[in-house]
């Protein structure tokens, strides 16, 4: 005899296993859905990037590219040749149209959430590259649309990366490591590797991003020194190793040398403010510019802090007090001591 | 290049503005900030003198909220509790005793309680600091102690909010709007409850006048026992900072964000404005919240004194259980109990004690029947009454620290989570400054036992 409250447990289970939509068994095959969804697209993302750099995509390239084992990698593939996405003929991975086109999406969509991230939140740093390769499966084209819109339609992520145009290619990735750049020879810093996450952490530490004026000096002993920024730097070469440069034509190292920094003036002096460092962006850079940070502006020491740091400075009229991080990113020029005169009064 | 679009634009409104204003506006003289500002500003933000002018000033301001709260306090109390209580009870003598008990010896003499207490300190901090904002001086706070906040991964202007928490914990919360980086201004949101707030300060001259005072010839212990609420106010201040660096470290890690402080020119406060605007939009708010906090408090008290379990009341019932806890902490059931119903507002710490002390002593003579909240005249009746009650210099000591940590009263955390509009933020704010507080209480009551 089967008594009636196991009927209405076992009713109750089977409600909350086999419940369209919100069930475990629903919500579990939904789940796995995604995680397919997302290892084809990250399969397609490299083989994408595999054919704009001029490289051969292979099922070993796919498996290690996604971490997972190779049979698994087999089977994914073989899956998105099934659904048109990609073509294995002729003994070689190839992306056919309509996998090239969400390839392209899912490129642009990181590289846009990257961009938003920078710019209009206070997300560390850090965490852009893992929250964008979780939000470019969830943004459809319309969102990446929006998105681009909002943002003004960038044409470079925070990492120097080219943000494809709706519809149009991929260009290839420019540029050489630093490693290999000249010596005394200034050069433009134009990419920043963001994975692995501690060797980005570390550069991004330093002060280093895309759009530095850079000029190495000295390779020895395992240490690549370069003067970017009003500062010497040094890295090891498997950090310099993710920091892509290109050639800066009509730059002598002495300009770079010659460079000077807000955080550079005295008490008692003056200079003609030339320009943001491209390493201030977002809210940061626009919150400068509010303030007449801008080209042009003639700024003086007012006060420096009983500490030390933070310094006052006067622009335009009003006085400005910023910390030294935030005035080494305002490139100065003509420095010169203020008239004894004009100072008293 | 980023920004670029606006960039330009901003450059060229810029250039467009100042072609105009060269054209336009002529500059007698020289564009030189007046010297009389510049003279000020060296003086105030000078290597030498910027620290201590800051401390003198906000210890005279302490002082003056102090010393001018007490009397119209006692005019208050007076009138509130004096002439009107025992009006109001006269007037519910036709009602049952119990609910004439709730409702005029619970509920309205807590109100009358904290609105004394409260609303004098209130009416002449609040002022003063709107007064100081109004001058142009909080900026150069700022300034000077930016460097501080900055190495413990903090924003500068949370200093603003940490001395607007010293007048009151709940408009220190909202103060840190100021700050826009949401990381940072949580930061300042939980570690403002360091900040000893009004509501405290007199539980702190209290017991610091009664126990460490007297420890000392008479006329040394005025300048004792202010040293030691001074302690204890910096010491708030080194567990705001000390706090805001785990934090930083730990569960709100990120970035230092920008920082670019704006320090106007000093003006002549407008003083009629400044005080009718703290009055109304700080004063009679924070104070409003606290009324409304302190209504449900009162009937909780006087329930827990008339109620009775097993025989006892609830309020002793009750304090059993905490008594042990109480003991080890250095402290003792009657405070925990104390803490517990006076999460409503820090102001009824005090006047809930003594209550509870007659209660657990049974100590005849004093007070006006149970549940009733009252203060004695002279400080060597509340401190026989509290030896009575087996306290020590531990226990005073220990008290000291432990108003200084522990939870924030409701008025505040429901602040927080208006500020935050998040339950894990404020369950979080709630929470650590109390495990903060059994954690030192626990360690000074170990060491001195060790000692002792």
């Amino acid at each position: 005899m089967i008594s009636l409250p196991f009927i209405v447990s076992l009713l109750i289970i089977a409600v909350l296993l086999f419940w369209p939509d919100v069930g475990v068994v629903a919500r579990w095959r939904e789940a796995r859905r995604r995680a397919l969804r997302v290892r084809r697209e990250d399969a397609l993302k490299h083989v994408l990037k595999c054919e704009v750099n001029g490289q051969v995509p292979t099922l070993n390239s796919v498996a290690g590219a996604l971490h997972i084992r190779d049979g698994k990698a087999a089977e994914l593939l073989a899956d998105m040749e099934a659904h048109g996405l990609v073509t294995l003929g002729e003994g070689r991975l190839r992306l056919r149209q309509p996998g090239r086109e969400l390839a392209l999406h899912v490129v642009r969509a990181h590289r846009l959430w990257e961009s938003y991230l920078a710019e209009q939140t206070g997300v560390a740093e850090a965490k852009w590259h893992h929250l964008a390769e979780r939000k470019e499966h969830q943004l459809s084209p319309e969102d990446t649309i929006a998105l681009a819109a909002r943002l003004g339609n960038p044409l470079q992520d925070p990492h120097g990366d080219t943000i494809p145009a709706e519809g149009a290619d991929l260009p290839a990735d420019i540029g050489q490591p630093l490693n290999a750049a000249p010596l005394d020879t200034p050069v433009l810093i134009s990419h920043i590797e963001d994975e692995p996450e501690a060797v980005y952490k570390q550069i991004q530490a330093l002060g280093l991003r895309p759009g530095v004026k850079a000029c190495i000096f000295s390779k020895e002993n395992g240490c690549i020194r370069f003067w970017a920024d009003g500062r010497e730097h040094v890295l090891t070469p498997i950090l310099a190793n993710n920091l892509t440069y290109v050639p800066l034509p009509g730059t002598t190292p002495e300009d770079l040398f010659d460079e000077e920094f807000l955080s550079e003036l005295q008490a008692g002096e003056r200079a003609r403010m030339l320009g943001l460092s491209t390493a201030c962006r977002g809210a940061e850079r626009r919150r400068l510019l509010d303030l007449g940070f801008v080209p042009g502006t003639m700024i003086e020491v007012d006060l420096v802090s009983p500490a030390g740091d933070p310094t006052a400075y006067r622009v335009r009229g009003t006085v400005i007090a910023l910390r030294r991080e935030q005035a080494r990113l305002i490139r100065i020029g003509n420095r010169e001591t203020i008239p004894m005169e004009t100072a008293a009064r | 290049m980023p920004g670029d679009v606006h960039e330009h634009l901003v450059e060229a409104i810029y250039a467009d503005a100042a072609r105009i204003a060269d054209r336009a506006v002529s500059r007698p003289g020289h564009q030189a900030r007046p010297t009389l500002d510049r003279a000020l500003d060296h003086v105030l933000t000078s290597r030498i003198w910027g620290f201590p002018i800051m401390l003198l000033l906000f210890a005279l301001m302490f002082w003056l909220t102090i010393i001018g709260s007490n009397v119209p306090s006692g005019w208050i109390a007076d009138l509130l509790v004096g002439k009107f209580w025992p009006l109001l009870r006269q007037a519910a003598s036709g009602l049952p005793w119990w609910l004439s008990g709730l409702l005029v010896d619970g509920m309205y003499l807590s109100t009358a309680w904290v609105i004394s207490v409260m609303l004098p300190p209130m009416a002449i901090f609040f002022p003063m600091f709107t007064l100081l904002e109004d001058f142009g001086y909080l900026p150069r706070v700022a300034f000077n102690l930016d460097r501080a906040f900055k190495k413990v991964g903090a924003h500068g202007k949370q200093s603003m909010s940490l001395m607007m928490g010293f007048g009151c914990n709940a408009a220190g919360v909202v103060a840190a709007r100021i700050i826009d980086s949401p990381r940072e201004r949580l930061i300042a949101i939980i570690t403002n409850n360091f900040s000893l707030c009004n509501g405290r300060w007199p539980t702190q001259i209290l017991i610091a006048t009664l126990f460490i005072g007297s420890l000392v010839p008479a006329h040394w212990a005025g300048l004792v026992s202010a040293g030691a609420v001074t302690a204890v106010a910096l010491l708030g201040i080194g567990f705001t900072l000390a706090v805001s660096w785990g934090l930083s470290r730990t569960v709100l890690r990120g970035e230092v964000s920008a920082f670019s402080l704006e320090l106007p020119p000093y003006r002549p406060p407008r003083f009629w404005q400044t005080l009718y605007t703290s009055l109304i939009d700080r004063t009679v708010f924070v104070l409003w919240r606290a009324v409304v906090f302190a209504v449900p408090a009162g009937a909780a008290i006087w329930l827990s004194a008339n109620l009775h379990v097993n025989g006892v009341t609830l309020a002793q019932f009750l304090m059993q259980y905490m008594d042990p806890v109480g003991v080890v902490l250095g402290l003792n059931g009657v405070i925990l109990l104390a803490y517990i119903v006076a999460i409503p507002a820090n102001e009824i710490v005090i006047p809930t004690v003594l209550m509870l002390t007659v209660l657990v002593t049974g100590n005849q003579g004093v007070g006006e029947g149970a549940g009733v909240m009252f203060e004695l005249d002279s400080p060597e009746a509340t401190k026989n009454l509290l030896q009575a009650g087996g306290w020590t210099l531990l226990t005073a000591v220990n008290l000291m620290l432990f108003s200084l940590l522990h939870n924030p009263c409701s008025t505040t955390i429901y602040t927080i989570y208006k500020e935050t509009g998040s339950v894990k933020w404020t369950t979080v704010a709630a929470l650590l400054p109390l495990v903060l507080g059994f954690a030192v209480t626990f360690g000074v009551a170990t060491v001195w036992r060790f000692l002792g």
